[in-house]
């Protein structure tokens, strides 16, 4: 069987197609209606929805409360008809799959493993998403756009939340299931999977780049100095910029805000960054001590 | 805007319904396939039931319709005719009560009889203890009592048979009265009983509900749904050819010694069990399943999982053969494989091969043995010329420094040597384990090497070594010492080497040349990666290849060959091994990925899965691939329970604390140097490719084996000496006898013993059986001469003539009767003709269930056939 | 056909379940959501954008709608399983081969879970891009954030259960990466500091041994069935009354 096919019908991987497709087109409805109302709002109108009147909940809701109901169960009911759920052999210690792949929604997370030490992606990222989103509301001050879709007067806040959703979290998973084979090498997904296959990548860490042996004292040093100052530089740059360009921005968001909303975001720029110097400049870890790799 | 546009309500209310009633379809198409779709088995019940229906209805009409041809019926109604008139004349006035009155009679009589039995044991017992106060007293009161008891015995003794007179009349009588009635009942019942009990079984199976059946293995996780389908598998009689209806082949076999509710079906079929959806699920040839189901011949695999001993197991012989193959190719050598631990070197050794061969016959060799011969064993391990010189300096380099050949092809035989030779060689029956030009090697299980080209392979000297000792070179070959002389010897070499030459021998080394160095090391090398020490001893090579586990305690010198790390893959679990563990590597998509096609492939291509795989090619036929990899797939760690497992008889000894049988003394000597057991079976030990000579001394007579072993003739024509295994297919064997050893000629190394003298001396000591009588009993009042005439007549009578010769006379199945008194001790026959299978199980011989006088009659005439020494 | 009618409607039994008839009217429709159980969970009247599948998506309501098909399913399962090593499998291939509607309760409680973590995700994605979390909903985006961890929770407790080959690794890679956490993950930094081992840390609390074996499989069980379905419920009982007292669907402001 061609491999591309074998591999979007193994069972497990349907949901992923179907997240696909439903992603999509969610994404395309709700970006659609916020260009929209952003049209309205630009020539005056009222937004969708800031008109509407009160109605009663029976039968209208709920009508289309029990017509989504059973879309829903239908659907699922024809997925579980039509697909069986996959059953492999019995757990055996001794044998390991190759690759042997965490549930399709961690994926994002063991895809980063490539890129970062376990305790970083595993354990202090994964804390850090969920620490941030709960964050949101508390550091996004922009009072509009509040029950409605809209690009044009949240830009900031939608583009950075759609690189985090699409691109850190919904890609990595595509990635990870589709185009990971044995040994977590890249793979198409029409390309055969080849267990004998060894790619021998000479990495190396940031350091030795400018020659400087990244286990000395010297690498340690000038290690932590780019790490540091990558939040130094990440978090103080900005500040400069909205001084002097948006003080009452500033103002308004106070400094225990700012300095939240910054270290967040540079920290994740910092993966898709070090994912830049893995792939590209193969470089391994940028700061090494004796206790963590970063 | 109060309430929704009507169109909306509208619309939205038969989206609803549409739904709803596409969701309605769904769950009943759900149910519907739930109670049938997926539950194909009730299909297969029911169709099974109808066709069972079919047969027994079909049974039934057949015994009716007999039964009323054979005059069954009429019968029937007579009978029933005949009891109505019973009956009513027993209705008659009086007969009723004369009938009680008489049967009141017999009660009484009945009564008494109970009695005076009682009575007769009471008194029986006192007799007996008196009597043991007698025994032990001697005093006379005793005994008078005893006289008196005795008295009493007779007395009750004849009172009883008083009552038993009585009794007949009084049944005869009551008989009368019923007019037989009773007895007429008992025929009806009788006759209507067998019709009712194939109702009874028609009724039986249309009761029989549709369920899952299924075996639960106690112990174990096995639930086996196999007869869920399979309905028929267990019945004794074919109810339908179609599958899944058939029963189980030679089930009284498989499944009369292997209840199926003990067993179950997958511990010899493997497959899922547990599946009973669709017929690939239960068969197991489905994703994520690694045991497909195992059919036909094939399933003789799983008996490896249970029995130690396969040899003469019922139903396994096609595995029992195929086991022959890894044994043939020694797979061991290179192998771990369970079972077959200590079975010694396939070939020989090769430390001082270069005093044997020539340099250029041994290249042309290693590079590729099948192209030399076509029945060579010895695999093919694409060494190029220059490995194949390497390996061959190493090997030369062992016992010399040079590269060497030896020509004879020029030089003139001395024809006088050749033609004794020749005589030599076909009284040694040299032809009976060798091959040469095709012809002879039937006793294949020896692998003797072909001879045809030995001639050019070997030199002279090395042969007359051979010859003359060959335990000095290849301890444990199988290869006899004869016991010839050197002069015989020298002239057997010169006939062999002069006879069997090889016209496409290239010698270019007739002028000898130095080994050089660095070929040496690179030839050791190769040697090394390969392995050649599995197979061949090779000094200096025992120590290799040392467990890495051992080493880090400090060995590194190995002298038990089964300490020896082996280097190829363990192989004692490669029939249940994981897939996701075989390496298929290029060949991936080429061939199925499961564990059976992994193991033929790598048997027909063991280096074609990808580069720098070691295993050499050993040029199998589809035919041997396929046997091989039936045995292969037999060594399972199977999660069979401890209670299935059946321990060969050397294991049980083992596990009981009993030695296995060991020769001993100057016998074993003989034994060690003549090889008798290449042919011979003794005490369990040899092969059986001639007579087992477990109790040789019980029946054979000691002046006629020395006469034989000086001078083998045929005694059989047809049986026996041909042999019963190991034939290649179809080719019928000229008479084979047994070589001529020579023995006599020698004394015993270190005694002064014949050879002879210790081989009769041992055979009447060790090899006898107290089942057999040294001498037969007597009979008194019969003169011999007529108890020999009677027994000839036994012989013409019975037919004896029919299968065993006297004379020229007779049939060529049993052996040749014309010297039986010369050969065989009477005890023997004696006991034979009682049993004939107590010693040979297998046996043709019918069992007559002759009497002890004629069994003595018998033997004492054939005793008396002897041929008169000339 | 009238006095049927009257039959059926018209006694005890049938007031006593149903209070109110069929016809439209206002006090109706305001008694068939504050008189039923389920349905007054809404208020009575709504705004119209509440309505509107455009806007919601309808993503939380199939998201509980998957949630109660999972517990339903779900209690099916639980009636054939043992959580053993010797027999979670084996039930496996039971439900399949011999269960009734063994094959179908097992598919939907696969791919019904498969669909809850898709939608849940959904369903975030359309409440930020509404601005949804703004004032006055901060609190209830932080519940429905813990939520979202609880729905992976559930997916990946279940993921164990059947005992073969993808679940064990699957949960084996996951609980690795517990592993180093720093100080408590005895692969993690400064783990050393705290004589963490494989046998005190992180990953030993979740898996109950040093490796994924019974105690896992038990406690996979426990979380699965019990404890993750009890926080979820009682955390959705709390999302759901803080979208009614924060105003109800989220709606543009004049």
């Amino acid at each position: 069987m061609n491999p591309f096919i074998e591999i979007i019908t193994q069972p497990d991987n349907i949901a992923i197609v179907i997240m696909i497709v439903m992603v999509t087109f969610f994404t395309i409805w709700g970006f659609q209606q916020a260009f929209q109302n952003d049209k309205l709002k630009a020539s005056g109108y009222a937004v969708d929805g800031e008109l509407d009147q009160d109605v009663d909940t029976f039968k209208p809701l709920v009508r289309i409360e029990l017509i989504i109901s059973l879309v829903v169960v239908l659907f699922l009911s024809i997925w579980s008809i039509a697909v069986d759920a996959p059953l492999e052999e019995i757990a055996n210690p001794t044998i390991t799959p190759n690759p042997a792949k965490a549930p399709w929604y961690f994926l994002g997370l063991q895809e980063l493993l490539v890129y970062f030490d376990p305790w970083l992606a595993g354990v202090v990222l994964p804390t850090l998403i969920v620490v941030g989103l709960m964050a949101i509301p508390y550091i996004d001050i922009n009072p509009k756009g509040n029950g409605y879709y809209t690009f044009a007067e949240r830009k900031y806040a939608v583009i950075i939340f759609a690189f985090g959703f699409f691109i850190l979290w919904l890609l990595l998973i595509v990635i990870g299931v589709f185009d990971r084979g044995p040994g977590w090498l890249w793979y198409w997904p029409w390309e055969e999977w080849d267990h004998q296959r060894v790619v021998f990548e000479p990495t190396r860490d940031l350091t030795q780049v400018i020659g400087i042996e990244s286990r000395s004292i010297p690498g340690f040093i000038i290690g932590a100095i780019v790490v540091i100052g990558y939040y130094v530089a990440g978090m103080l740059l900005p500040l400069r910029h909205w001084r002097k360009n948006n003080p009452e921005l500033l103002a308004q968001l106070g400094m225990i805000r700012y300095n939240l909303i910054m270290f967040l975001f540079v920290t994740m720029m910092s993966v898709p960054i070090k994912m830049v110097l893995r792939l590209v400049f193969l470089v391994k870890y940028v700061w090494i001590t004796p206790w963590f790799n970063v | 805007m109060a309430s929704e546009n009507q169109n909306t309500t509208r619309l939205r209310a038969q989206i609803f319904a549409g739904l709803s009633i596409a969701l309605l379809l769904l769950s009943a198409w759900v149910i519907w396939d739930d109670e049938f779709g997926l539950r194909p088995w009730k299909h297969y019940q029911k169709e099974y039931k109808a066709l069972k229906h079919e047969k027994l209805d079909k049974e039934y009409q057949d015994a009716l319709r007999d039964f009323k041809r054979s005059g069954g019926a009429r019968r029937l109604e007579m009978l029933e005719k005949q009891l109505a008139k019973s009956e009513e004349a027993f209705k008659q006035k009086g007969v009723h009560e004369q009938y009680v009155k008489l049967n009141a009679q017999i009660d009484d009589l009945h009564a008494k009889m109970a009695l005076s039995q009682k009575e007769l044991q009471m008194v029986r017992g006192q007799y007996l203890e008196t009597e043991y106060y007698f025994t032990k007293t001697q005093k006379p009161e005793y005994k008078k009592k005893m006289d008196e008891l005795q008295r009493q015995i007779d007395a009750i003794d004849r009172s009883n048979k008083a009552l038993i007179a009585r009794d007949e009349p009084l049944m005869q009588q009551i008989s009368k009265l019923t007019g037989g009635m009773d007895e007429i009942r008992a025929e009806i019942e009788a006759m209507k009983k067998a019709l009712e009990e194939r109702k009874e079984k028609m009724a039986n199976n249309d009761k029989a509900p549709i369920e899952i059946k299924q075996y639960m293995i106690k112990d174990t996780d096995k639930a086996d749904r196999c007869v869920s389908c399979h309905a028929g598998i267990e019945s004794s009689a074919q109810v339908s050819k179609k599958q899944p209806y058939t029963k189980h082949p030679l089930g009284f076999v498989y499944l009369g010694k292997h209840d199926p509710g003990k067993f179950g079906c997958t511990f010899c079929h493997r497959g899922q069990g547990r599946a009973t959806t669709t017929i690939e699920k239960a068969h197991g040839n489905v994703k994520h399943f690694a045991e497909p189901m195992l059919k036909g011949d094939m399933t003789q695999t799983s008996c490896l999982n249970c029995h130690g001993d396969i040899k003469n197991l019922r139903g396994a012989e096609k595995i029992a053969g195929n086991t022959e193959l890894v044994k043939k190719y020694g797979c061991y050598s290179c192998h771990k494989i369970p079972g077959y631990e200590g079975m010694g070197d396939v070939g020989p050794e090769l430390t001082n091969v270069g005093t044997k061969v020539n340099y250029s016959w041994a290249v042309k060799w290693l590079m590729d043995p099948k192209k030399y011969f076509s029945t060579a064993r010895m695999p093919k391990f694409f060494f190029t010329q220059d490995q194949a010189e390497a390996i061959a300096d190493y090997l030369f380099s062992m016992s010399g420094t040079t590269r060497h050949d030896v020509d004879y092809a020029a030089n003139t035989p001395n024809e006088k040597l050749v033609e004794k030779g020749r005589s030599l060689w076909s009284q040694a029956r040299c032809n009976l384990c060798h091959m040469t030009n095709g012809k002879g090697g039937n006793h294949i299980k020896v692998y003797a090497p072909d001879l045809s080209k030995v001639g050019s392979k070997a030199n002279k000297t090395w042969l007359f070594n051979w010859i003359k000792d060959p335990n000095k070179y290849f301890p444990g070959t199988k290869m006899p010492r004869f016991r010839f002389t050197d002069e015989e010897i020298t002239a057997l070499v010169e006939y062999v080497v002069s006879e069997y030459q090889d016209d496409d021998a290239e010698n270019s080394y007739t002028t000898q040349a130095t080994i050089p160095a660095a070929s040496i090391k690179k030839g050791k090398d190769l040697i090394q990666q390969y392995g050649c020490y599995g197979c061949h001893k090779i000094q200096g090579m025992e120590m290799v290849q040392v467990a890495p586990s051992l080493k880090s305690q400090g060995v590194t010198f190995l002298r038990n060959d089964e300490m020896r790390e082996k280097i190829g893959t363990e192989l004692s679990s490669i029939g249940s091994k994981p897939v996701d563990l075989l390496d298929f590597g290029k060949l991936k998509k080429a061939i199925p990925n499961d564990r059976l096609s992994y193991i033929k492939q790598k048997l027909r291509d063991p280096r074609g899965f990808r580069l720098g795989l070691r295993m050499p090619n050993f040029g199998l036929s589809e035919k041997e691939v396929n046997e091989l990899a039936a045995v292969l797939y037999g060594f399972t760690d199977s999660n069979v329970p401890n209670r299935f497992l059946v321990p060969s008889r050397q294991e049980l000894d083992r596990m009981a604390g009993v030695p296995g049988y060991k020769f001993t003394g100057d016998f074993a000597k003989v034994i060690a140097d003549v090889k008798c057991t290449n042919c011979h079976s003794i005490k369990g030990i040899g092969a059986d490719y001639a007579p087992d000579l477990s109790i040789v001394g019980s029946k054979l007579q000691e002046g006629w084996i020395r006469g034989f072993l000086a001078n083998p003739d045929v005694i059989r024509p047809l049986m026996q000496q041909m042999p019963k295994l190991g034939l290649s297919g179809g080719v019928k064997p000229a008479k084979i006898t047994m070589p001529r050893f020579n023995l006599g000629k020698q004394k015993v190394e270190d005694t002064n013993r014949s050879d002879v003298d210790v081989v009769m001396n041992y055979f009447q000591q060790e090899l006898v059986t107290p089942d057999i009588p040294k001498d037969i009993p007597t009979v008194g009042d019969v003169a011999m001469s007529e108890q020999i005439a009677q027994g000839r007549k036994l012989y013409d009578q019975k037919g004896c003539v029919s299968c065993h010769q006297i004379g020229t006379d007779g049939g060529a199945l049993g052996p040749n009767l014309t010297n039986v008194g010369n050969r065989l001790k009477p005890g023997f026959i004696f006991k034979h003709l009682e049993n004939s299978r107590k010693f040979k199980p297998d046996i043709v011989e019918p069992n007559y269930g002759f009497t002890e006088r004629e069994r003595i009659f018998l033997t004492n005439y054939l005793m008396t056939l002897k041929l008169t020494a000339k | 056909m009238n006095s049927l009618y009257d039959k059926v409607k018209k006694n005890l039994i049938w007031k006593s379940v149903f209070r109110r008839d069929y016809r439209d009217t206002a006090r109706n429709r305001a008694m068939a959501i504050f008189g039923n159980v389920f349905l007054h969970l809404h208020p009575v009247r709504v705004r119209e954008s509440a309505v509107k599948l455009r806007y919601t998506w309808g993503m939380g309501g199939i998201t509980f709608l998957a949630f109660i098909i999972l517990t339903i399913t779900g209690v099916v399962l639980m009636f054939y399983y043992h959580p053993t090593v010797d027999l979670a499998y084996l039930d496996m291939k039971d439900l399949e081969f011999q269960a009734p509607y063994g094959v179908i309760s097992r598919n939907l409680h696969r791919w019904a879970a498969h669909f809850m973590v898709i939608v849940v995700m959904i369903h975030m994605f359309r409440v930020f891009m509404t601005g949804s979390y703004k004032a006055p909903r901060q609190f209830n985006w932080g519940i429905g954030v813990i939520l979202l961890v609880l729905t992976f929770l559930l997916s990946f407790t279940g993921y164990l259960l059947p005992w073969d080959q993808l679940g064990f690794w699957a949960i084996t890679v996951g609980t690795n990466m517990g592993a180093a956490t720093p100080l408590i993950g005895y692969q993690g930094p400064f783990s050393e500091f705290l004589h963490i081992t494989p046998y005190n840390d992180i990953r030993f609390a979740l898996l109950g041994g040093a490796q994924v074996g019974g105690n896992a499989l038990l406690r996979s069980y426990i979380w699965h069935c019990i404890a993750i379905p009890l926080i979820s419920v009682i955390l959705m009982f709390v999302h759901f009354w803080r979208v009614r007292k924060d105003g109800g669907i989220s709606r543009p402001q004049h």
